[in-house]
């Protein structure tokens, strides 16, 4: 029993069952239905960012092309169930397989350059995605945007509150299964790659295999992210696909924490739903519009200068605070 | 030939705006070890203050614009002073996101002083045109790249032959020496700032006539700028701006004789392909990292 508790996904699964809560709690009128959409913007959000975060955190290199492969995804999976009349289930497997293929493809071609020059390089990947996305009508509906629908699972079409539900578990699995192989031997590579490269090498590990794998797994996240908020936003513009939209999910990794799982959740929630569910309900600062959006840039800018490690690190922070003082007395 | 060379020009307007662009951003990236994700924000939000400037005071265009700049000097050094400063001990990637977090600031105060509505900013000179090579080039063309050229020529001569330029290349090449051999360090990189966030400003009041001035106008400049350093390389102060007149020149000509949809991914794609076998770029020393 006590394994079960203590196992090291409790807290995941906690947070789960907390996320699958809130339709019920809002249907008890306690929450807000908008807050409803906006946890939803900030699982499939954090769901971006844990691949990001296996990509920049554990392994070291920066990508600025999430917000293309994100694109990517979205907008197979609204045309492969809008257009062609896939199943759900279908075209949100092809929806995240074939951006992984470009990724990995991407990644062979760019992989080869490092630190800022492999970020500019993966930016321009994302901008001819971008470019595209705007000329592509018949794909992407253009400037007027694609417009799906909540998914369907063997004819049982879901309403919002369950697409959350199903938003939520999809989470709750890719947490497990990030922890899962962050603990094995591959994410060991990553770690040691982060470290040294030269180190890795010597000590027997394929740089670019790994560095690969880390590559395809952060494309493979954006996708199924991308595929989520087509599917739970119902509506996708080319505009929105941009390098703010990159950096946003950076700023969610470096606010919640680098190197870590549960961070991208912290940072999401930040960088996404503190301005939705917080500051445009603030009396004097929700009225001006784009108030809260200069908040929010503050609000970055002093979480990275007075807290680097990361918010998620702020509970063991605290406990390590009143221990001391226990011990001081 | 005439469309040709009528291409030639608007490709050296456009690569002037870009090179401008790129050296506010290689300045800083040299100096303060970041890549500064705000230039466009700041350019655009000084842009502003020139066009409400130019069009509530009545004053001359070139007046609206010292305004313009004046202010972007010191959008620079406040930004350095009250945030930059302050992030020395933090990682490049998390002093990156300060900058997007100063981006977040600046476009959430744009409209909330300067109001929603896109606003236009006039050209310098309102008409005229010289035939060259059977083209004909607008004097307001001419006068931009004129001006590019001037402000990179003048920059590159303060870096290479005063006493400030050289105190800019030590910080550059090792920040902790140049500190120890007694550079102000700091007022180097505020000066880089300061001059950054000028130039990144000229580059917005020089494509604002194309566009017109809101807040998301400088976005594919910067983009393309970013997209400079890394073709010039990271290593140099000229190897971006050659490589911004090269992009600028040949994204025209992509566009005209290749193809209209599929010109600007057929740039980048050789650009990355030029990356992938010289990943320190044009003009790009290779580092030799000791393990």
């Amino acid at each position: 029993m006590k394994k079960i508790i203590f196992s090291r996904y409790t807290k995941y699964i906690l947070l789960g069952v907390v996320l699958a809560l809130m339709p019920t709690i809002q249907q008890m009128g306690f929450i807000r239905s908008a807050t409803i959409t906006t946890f939803g913007t900030i699982i499939f959000y954090a769901v971006v960012a844990i691949g990001l975060n296996v990509l920049l955190g554990y392994s070291g290199l920066i990508s600025l092309g999430t917000a293309g492969f994100m694109g990517l995804g979205a907008y197979l999976s609204t045309f492969l169930t809008e257009n062609l009349g896939l199943p759900f289930f279908v075209s949100i497997l092809l929806a995240v397989i074939v951006p992984t293929l470009a990724g990995i493809l991407v990644g062979l071609i760019s992989l080869r350059t490092q630190g800022m020059v492999l970020a500019i390089a993966t930016l321009a990947v994302a901008e001819v995605f971008r470019i595209k996305f705007t000329q592509w009508d018949a794909f992407t509906g253009g400037f007027s945007g694609a417009r799906a629908e909540f998914p369907t699972f063997f004819g049982f079409e879901f309403d919002r509150d369950m697409t959350f539900v199903f938003l939520t578990v999809l989470l709750v699995l890719l947490m497990i299964i990030t922890d899962n192989y962050i603990h094995s031997s591959v994410g060991r590579a990553f770690l040691t790659m982060r470290v040294s490269e030269a180190a890795a090498q010597a000590m027997g590990i394929n740089l670019l295999k790994y560095k690969l794998m880390a590559f395809a797994l952060a494309t493979a996240y954006a996708a199924l992210g991308g595929a989520l908020y087509a599917h739970f936003i119902r509506f996708s513009f080319p505009d929105s696909w941009n390098l703010g939209l990159s950096l946003q999910i950076v700023a969610v990794i470096v606010i919640g924490g680098l190197k870590t799982i549960m961070g991208p959740i912290v940072g999401s929630i930040i960088v996404f739903g503190v301005p939705a569910i917080i500051l445009s309900r603030l009396p004097v600062i929700g009225d001006v519009d784009g108030l809260a959006f200069i908040f929010n840039g503050v609000l970055i800018i002093i979480v990275v200068l007075f807290y680097p490690n990361g918010l998620v690190h702020i509970a063991t922070d605290v406990k390590k605070l009143f221990r001391k003082k226990r011990t001081e007395v | 030939m005439s469309t040709f060379f009528q291409l030639i020009f608007s490709g050296l307007e456009t690569g002037s705006i870009y090179a401008l662009a790129a050296l506010g951003i290689i300045i800083i990236f040299r100096t303060s070890r970041t890549t500064n994700f705000a230039q466009g924000a700041i350019g655009m939000f000084n842009c502003y203050v020139a066009t409400v400037t130019l069009i509530n005071l009545e004053v001359p265009v070139w007046v609206a614009v010292l305004v313009g700049m004046l202010t972007a000097f010191a959008t620079g050094v406040f930004v350095d002073l009250v945030i930059i400063r302050r992030a020395q001990k933090v990682s490049s990637v998390a002093k990156q996101i300060i900058t997007f977090g100063i981006i977040m600031i600046f476009t959430g105060l744009a409209p909330i002083i300067f109001g929603t509505m896109p606003l236009s900013f006039p050209r310098f000179i309102l008409q005229g045109s010289l035939d060259l090579f059977g083209a004909s080039i607008s004097y307001n063309g001419l006068l931009n790249i004129a001006i590019g050229l001037l402000i990179m020529g003048v920059l590159f001569y303060f870096l290479q032959h005063t006493k400030w330029g050289l105190a800019v290349r030590v910080t550059a090449s090792n920040d902790a020496t140049a500190r120890l051999m007694g550079v102000p360090t700091s007022m180097v990189t505020m000066g880089a700032w300061a001059i950054a966030a000028a130039l990144g400003t000229l580059a917005a009041i020089m494509h604002a006539p194309n566009i017109s001035v809101g807040v998301n106008m400088m976005e594919n400049v910067q983009v393309n700028a970013f997209i400079a350093i890394v073709f010039g390389g990271f290593q140099s102060f000229h190897g971006p701006v050659i490589a911004a007149y090269i992009i600028g020149l040949s994204r025209n000509l992509l566009l005209f004789y290749g193809s209209s949809t599929w010109g600007e991914p057929i740039l980048y794609g050789l650009i990355l392909l030029f990356i992938v076998f010289r990943p320190n770029g044009l003009i790009g020393k290779k580092i030799v990292k000791k393990v």
